[in-house]
This record gives structure tokens, sequence and C-alpha cells, in this order.
């Protein structure tokens, strides 16, 4: 890592740090501080949960190629926030949830998140570890996505699918399809982003997965994290226009920058 | 006890997170703040809690498995759909997870030998082949797909959705009639700015919702770890 990624790095850290904590406190004060725009998924979320749980059906949620340890346990963590909101909605039902996760690093923090749900709604004598499947997906999730076309076959009302899915999503959000049932994807791959659009009947983009437990949850830390991401992708809107303006005007911004910083 | 048991956790978190970032992050090249890192011993423990997480997650090899064969061998012996293909996917999966457990021993142990490995054989020409042919489906998913997605709902997105498909799957054809042509040229405008432009915007905002989340982590505000 060069000196000036470093630097870049932690001044996006410590702003991070400020900002959250900062609006945390501000949050908590007055709830009614920051209004959260509408995401269409997190609207339908409850409503098609709660059509599982009407037609006795199950909730299916599945994490692919996303683990702890990996370079996407932060994508994982995000995806255990969403489907922690998602189970303590499915839990009070009277047909248990099925956690799918394809990378084995998952199934301790798939089998905590689904605990947490139980326990959530004073249910944990109903919690079975045997909830959570693990289908090992090998170097591409192929394998994943077959299993999970037999697992959405399995009296599935609703299916949450979040992780790291490529085009190979559209097996199992066909399967889904064939059989009547809701979808809600999303993925951090570009092909699986494609699909989910088409193919899901809500669909989470970018980032909009890491505010699941913002808009499921509501906890003022949790809304502190969203307004962070926007601070920060304000700002980095406000570079890329400086850099811009930069390059338009001759070098002008740079140069005063570079006088600002003793450069001469 | 449960809050004590709360803030204990959230302490080891924060502590040896902070501890593998300056480790990370400031180890090397930033001067008198690298030394200091280095000098207070914070490289090396960086090391041994990156050492530390790597066995524990191949630990979680064997907890999968353990679960992969009890949750299949539950749907053998009591079916919760009351299918009977259920049972024959699960007695197929068991059955081979079972088999290359034991062709891998075999193999380790050196009583199987011979070029290439039959675990390898099994890798290329059941594992490959099957999910080459299931890659081959893919294409009939997304075409189906996409017809759903009219049939659902005629928007303005799922519109601009079917004529930038169209475009890009005629602008592929190979011929070469002027008409062609000039859709290849709409075709790779359309893969040069517009598909490039949405997809670093994608990128760029998962890259700072993740830096956020890890950050929330560090502070102790992420509570997965505390109930």
């Amino acid at each position: 890592m060069d000196t000036t990624t470093q630097g870049l790095t932690i001044v996006i850290i410590l702003l991070a740090m400020v900002v959250s904590v900062v609006v945390t406190q501000f949050i908590r004060r007055r709830r009614d501080l920051y209004a959260l725009r509408e995401i269409r998924a997190y609207g339908a979320l409850p409503r098609m949960v709660g059509e599982a749980i009407e037609a006795n059906r199950t909730v299916h949620v599945a994490l692919a190629s996303s683990g702890l340890g990996a370079e996407n346990t932060l994508l994982a963590l995000a995806n255990a926030e969403l489907f922690y909101q998602v189970l303590r909605r499915t839990v009070i039902g009277t047909t248990a949830p099925i956690f799918s996760v394809s990378e084995a690093s998952a199934v301790p923090l798939a089998q905590d998140t689904l605990r947490r749900a139980y326990e959530s709604r004073n249910l944990i004598q109903h919690y079975r570890v045997g909830s959570v499947r693990w289908y090992p997906g090998g170097t591409r999730s192929l394998a994943f996505a077959a299993a999970l076309t037999t697992t959405v076959n399995e009296q599935v009302g609703t299916n949450v699918l979040g992780g790291s899915f490529g085009a190979e999503l559209a097996l199992v959000t066909g399967a889904a399809a064939r059989a009547n049932q809701n979808v809600i994807a999303t993925s951090d791959q570009l092909e699986g982003q494609a699909i989910a659009y088409v193919m899901s009947d809500e669909v989470l983009i970018g980032e909009e997965v890491f505010a699941g437990g913002a808009y499921l949850g509501g906890s003022a830390a949790q809304v502190a994290g969203v307004v962070t991401t926007d601070v920060l992708r304000w700002l980095l809107i406000l570079g890329l226009l400086v850099v811009v303006a930069d390059g338009l005007s001759g070098g002008v911004f740079s140069r005063l920058l570079g006088s600002l910083l003793g450069g001469g | 006890m449960r809050r004590i048991g709360s803030a204990f956790t959230t302490a080891i978190v924060i502590v040896v997170g902070v501890i593998t970032l300056l480790g990370l992050l400031v180890g090397d090249g930033l001067g008198n703040l690298s030394l200091l890192v280095q000098t207070t011993g914070i490289g090396t423990m960086t090391t041994v809690f990156l050492q530390l997480a790597t066995i524990t997650i191949a630990v979680t090899v064997l907890i999968g498995i353990i679960n992969l064969l009890s949750v299949h061998g539950q749907r053998i012996l009591r079916p919760t759909d009351g299918r009977a293909m259920t049972r024959v996917y699960s007695l197929i999966l068991v059955v081979s997870a079972l088999a290359v457990i034991v062709l891998g021993t075999l193999e380790r142990s050196g009583v199987l030998t011979g070029e290439p490995p039959v675990t390898m054989i099994l890798l290329e020409g059941v594992q490959v082949s099957i999910e080459s042919a299931l890659a081959g489906l893919v294409l009939f998913a997304l075409v189906y797909g996409a017809y759903r997605l009219m049939r659902k709902r005629v928007t303005g997105s799922a519109l601009l959705f079917t004529v930038v498909l169209l475009v890009l799957l005629v602008g592929a054809l190979p011929f070469s009639s002027p008409v062609i042509r000039l859709i290849g040229s709409i075709r790779d405008w359309l893969l040069a700015v517009p598909v490039s432009a949405g997809a670093r915007g994608i990128l760029l905002g998962i890259a700072l919702a993740a830096a956020v989340a890890g950050v929330r982590v560090l502070i102790g505000q992420d509570r997965s770890y505390r109930e």
C-alpha cells in the first residue's frame, strides 16, 4: 500500500468514526432528525414475510459466497443483519425458516443470526440448528445455486437472496418464479445485481443491503451508519467534481492546494 | 450479567480490531508512526491475530461438514415436505460427501496412488462438467427473466433494459451490414460509457458502505456479537 492510499484510508476511517458517533448521539435525542428515503424492497419485505406465514409456508434466506475472514466479511455481516431482521419476523410462524450458506465460515454466523432471531421473540425453545444448511459452493457458486433450486421447492413462500451471486442467481430466481414465490435479491457482483433487477420481485441495489438494519430495525446507531455513508458519498462526489474542475481549468485547484500545503 | 458479557465481548472486538487495523494500515511506510507500531509489538500482535483467524476459519469447514451430514441425515430419515425426491437428493449428497472424504483420506495416507488423483478426476469430471451444463441453462433463465419483467410491469426502466439488451445482443451478431455495424458501435459506446459508469457507481457505493460497516464494528456499534 503506498503512502497516499494509507493516508486516504486513515482519513476515511477517522471521518466515518467521527460522523458515526456524532450522528448517533443526535439521532438518539431526535428520532425524526433524518428521514430515510424509500427503498421498495424494505417496504415490501414485511408484507412478503407475512404472506408466507399466513400461507403456512417458510421463509428462505440465502447467503452466497460470503463468509467470515475473507475480503467480503463485511458483506456477510451486512447480509446477516438484514437476515436477522427478516428472521425475527419469520420465527413467530409455525414453519421454521431455512438459512442456506455456501461458505463454511458463514455457518456459525448463520446459526448465531437464527438463534438471536428466536431469542428476540422469546422462542429460543423452537430454535433448531438444522435450519441452517451448508451447500459448499466451490470456486463458482453454481453448485450452491443448483442446491438452492431444490430448496425453493420445499414449501417456501418468500426467498431473500443475498451475498455474492453471479449470473447463476437466474437459476434460483427462475425456480422460485415457477413456484410462485416472492423473491428479494441482491448481490455485490454486477452480473448478479443485473439478474436480481430483472428476475426478482424487489431488488436491493448496491449498498442498499448495508442499510437493512436501519430500515427494518431502526436503532439510532444503524440510522447513523446510513447517514455516515451518505456523508462519505457526498464528499466523494465533491472530490470527483473538484478533480474534473481542476482538469478543465488547467490545474488551478492542484496549484492552489500545493501552495496551501507549502509546496511553493 | 448479560450486560457485563456484552461489554466484555465489545471490548475484545474493539481492542483486537483496532490493533489489527493499526498493524495493517500504519505498520509500514509512515515514518515515526510506523516505527511506533513496530516497536510496541502491534505488528507482531496483528500477525498473531490474523493467524488465529485463519485457523478458526479452517475449523469452520469441520463445522460445515457436521452440519451437512446432520441436516441431510435428518432429511433422509424424516423428510419435512413428504416428497420422495428430497430423500433421494439428500442421499446422493451424503453418499458423495462421504465418498470424497474417504477417497481424500486414502490419497493423503498413500493407500490410493496414481496420477491424476481420483479426487481430481471426480472434481474435473463430475463437478466442473455439471457446473458447465448448469451455466448453459443460465441463458434460458435470463430470457425467461426478461419476458417476466415485461409481463409483470411495463415501466420506463423495464423498457430501457429490454432495448439495451436487444442492442447488446444484435450488436454482437457477426454480420457486416451497415445497420449491424451501427448497432455494434452503439453497443460499444453503451458498454464503455453508461454501463461502465453505472458499474463504478455501484461498486463505489458498496465500498463506502462496507467501510462504514467496518467502522461500526470497530467502535462497538454493531450488535451482532453482543446478544
